[in-house]
């Protein structure tokens, strides 16, 4: 399978993107443009833009959302029709694509577009250092 | 009265064709589908040949790299939870209810159930095991297990048909979907269903075909042409295949209530098994010839009354000779001389999906009149004497045909048709 020429094909997947673009091969190219640029930057609005897109592609009823935009006030599942088994695949992919963890916990607080942004933004959101051990 | 069982509806995505009339030509011209292979780029296997599908691209773990042919729409969310054969299964059932003229209401009323057939899909197992030991246990695909298990065919097909009559999958490898096509006659003969689909299918990868490699039970041919010879002498294993079928029966009055068109009746079947070993047949068949007998007292005839059997013979010398020594038993013995042919000359072998494809295969035959040759038969096999096995397809108007399907552990099931027209 050829991957898009925005990414690069190297060794080093998790710092490269390669990784990432190889999951996003069937996305618009500007979604994986988003991609490299967040891997750089860090921009939460590029990964608004990636985690919009992937919501959309996992829609199961493609038909719910009716041309209308995807608003932060959208349910995910009353709105937009996803299931258990629908949201799992998601979040699966999330962790795929942006190489984190996330929890059963996590998740079941998450009912809106709206919520699934801010939750991805924390967690995409560098974790400050760790406090150093007292000494003695 | 015993209530009967017609087909009404066929879908196949075979070796050979991806459509009735597709499969139906080649079946006349004794066409063939096997074509090279070569696996894991090792050109040193012993296999290179295998009964291939066709205007698929289906050899990414990732429904989101799969091609299928113009005419299928389905949606992501049906996608996802798919293996490649289960792809072939819903592409097969597709034609098969619109075959039939069924209705989303009529598939979803509680009088419609399915019986499917498969290994599951070791590509996928394999892949996401995998990926489960490469992140010690920390990360799976949550649609893993639905979609390369066992039952991943009636998972699927039940939930995107909204199917709410008897659903469940059948494991007797290559006898699996005959065992299908069995019980959903039952199933209707017993008033339980109206209509049942029966649906079987399998993979064409490394990992479905190379284990049988190491059973020494798959032919090292390298020519297309002549790797499947079944009943030939010089035959050396099968030949692997995959693909899809799908049949509709129906309850016969209700079929013919509605203004379906029946292709043929599943007049009758048996099945046993021969108690002898797990991975070859009986030497005598004698599990065979059972089955048949029974199939053939199910449907209220005599070993006369059969004008073609569809053999299960795969081009292995045990299995073809042990099937060989049950058709004399049965036919010759009485004196009957039915053409005997084995499609699988020209299909190679689809493993469980082989019974209900090749009870299909006899329903064309019944309805269009012709009986399917021998392909690369060039010399029979000493244990064939007095069977009569045409080289070529023949045009006739059988009345009764019969098709025979075995499986590991020594299952063998039989079925026989009826014409209708």
């Amino acid at each position: 399978m050829d991957l898009d020429p925005h990414c690069p094909s190297v060794s080093s997947p998790d710092q490269s993107g390669s990784a990432g673009c190889a999951l996003l091969r069937h996305f618009p190219p500007e979604v994986r443009a988003a991609y490299l640029r967040f891997l750089v930057t860090a921009d939460p609005s590029d990964a608004d833009t990636i985690l919009l897109s992937v919501i959309c592609d996992h829609i199961p009823n493609k038909g719910a959302l009716g041309g209308a935009a995807l608003g932060d006030d959208v349910f995910l599942v009353a709105g937009l029709g996803f299931d258990s088994i629908a949201l799992t695949e998601m979040v699966f992919f999330l962790e795929d694509l942006f190489q984190v963890s996330i929890s059963n916990a996590e998740i079941i607080q998450v009912r809106t577009v709206g919520d699934l942004r801010a939750f991805v933004r924390r967690k995409l959101a560098p974790q400050p250092p760790a406090a150093p051990a007292p000494t003695a | 009265m015993r209530r009967s069982a017609v087909i009404t509806g066929l879908g196949f995505i075979t070796s050979i064709g991806n459509d009735r009339a597709a499969v139906g030509g080649s079946l006349r011209d004794l066409r063939s589908g096997l074509r090279r292979i070569e696996f894991f780029g090792n050109p040193s296997l012993p296999v290179r040949v295998a009964g291939t599908i066709k205007e698929f691209v289906t050899d990414s773990p990732s429904w989101r790299d799969w091609l299928y042919p113009p005419g299928y729409e389905f949606r992501h969310a049906t996608l996802r939870s798919l293996s490649p054969h289960g792809l072939y299964a819903l592409c097969a059932a597709e034609q098969a209810i619109a075959d039939a003229s069924l209705s989303p209401g009529q598939l979803s009323d509680g009088a419609t159930g399915l019986y499917c057939a498969s290994a599951g899909s070791p590509f996928l197992l394999h892949h996401n095991l995998s990926r489960m030991h490469a992140h010690r246990g920390e990360r799976g695909d949550p649609l893993a297990l639905v979609s390369s298990i066992a039952g991943t065919l009636n998972f699927n097909l039940a939930a995107q048909y909204g199917i709410r009559g008897a659903v469940c999958g059948f494991s007797a490898a290559c006898a699996s979907s005959s065992h299908a096509l069995g019980y959903a006659l039952d199933e209707i003969r017993l008033g339980r269903q109206e209509r049942m689909l029966v649906v079987g299918a399998e993979e064409v990868s490394a990992e479905t075909v190379l284990p049988f490699a190491a059973m020494r039970v798959l032919s090292s041919g390298s020519d297309p042409a002549t790797a499947s010879r079944p009943f030939d002498k010089a035959r050396d294993g099968f030949v692997a295949a995959g693909g899809a079928a799908c049949m509709v029966i129906e309850e016969a009055g209700a079929a013919l209530r509605r203004g379906a068109t029946a292709y043929a009746e599943v007049a009758g079947w048996g099945q046993t098994a021969d108690g002898h070993a797990v991975g070859v047949s009986h030497p005598d068949g004698a599990g065979l010839a059972d089955a048949m007998r029974r199939a053939l007292a199910d449907a209220g005839l005599q070993a006369a009354d059969i004008d073609y059997v569809n053999a299960h013979a795969t081009s292995t010398p045990a299995g073809d000779r042990a099937e060989a020594m049950a058709l004399r038993s049965v036919f010759t013995a009485a004196g009957a001389t039915p053409r005997v042919s084995s499609t699988k000359g020209i299909t190679g072998h689809p493993l469980s999906m082989s019974g209900v494809m090749e009870a299909a295969f006899c329903a064309l035959a019944l309805r269009d009149g012709f009986l399917p040759g021998n392909a690369n038969l060039t010399e029979p096999d000493e244990a064939c004497e007095g069977l009569d096995l045409p080289r070529v397809t023949r045009d006739a108007s059988p009345r009764f045909v019969m098709s025979n399907s075995c499986g590991f552990g020594g299952s063998n099931v039989c079925h026989v048709l009826r014409c209708v027209s």
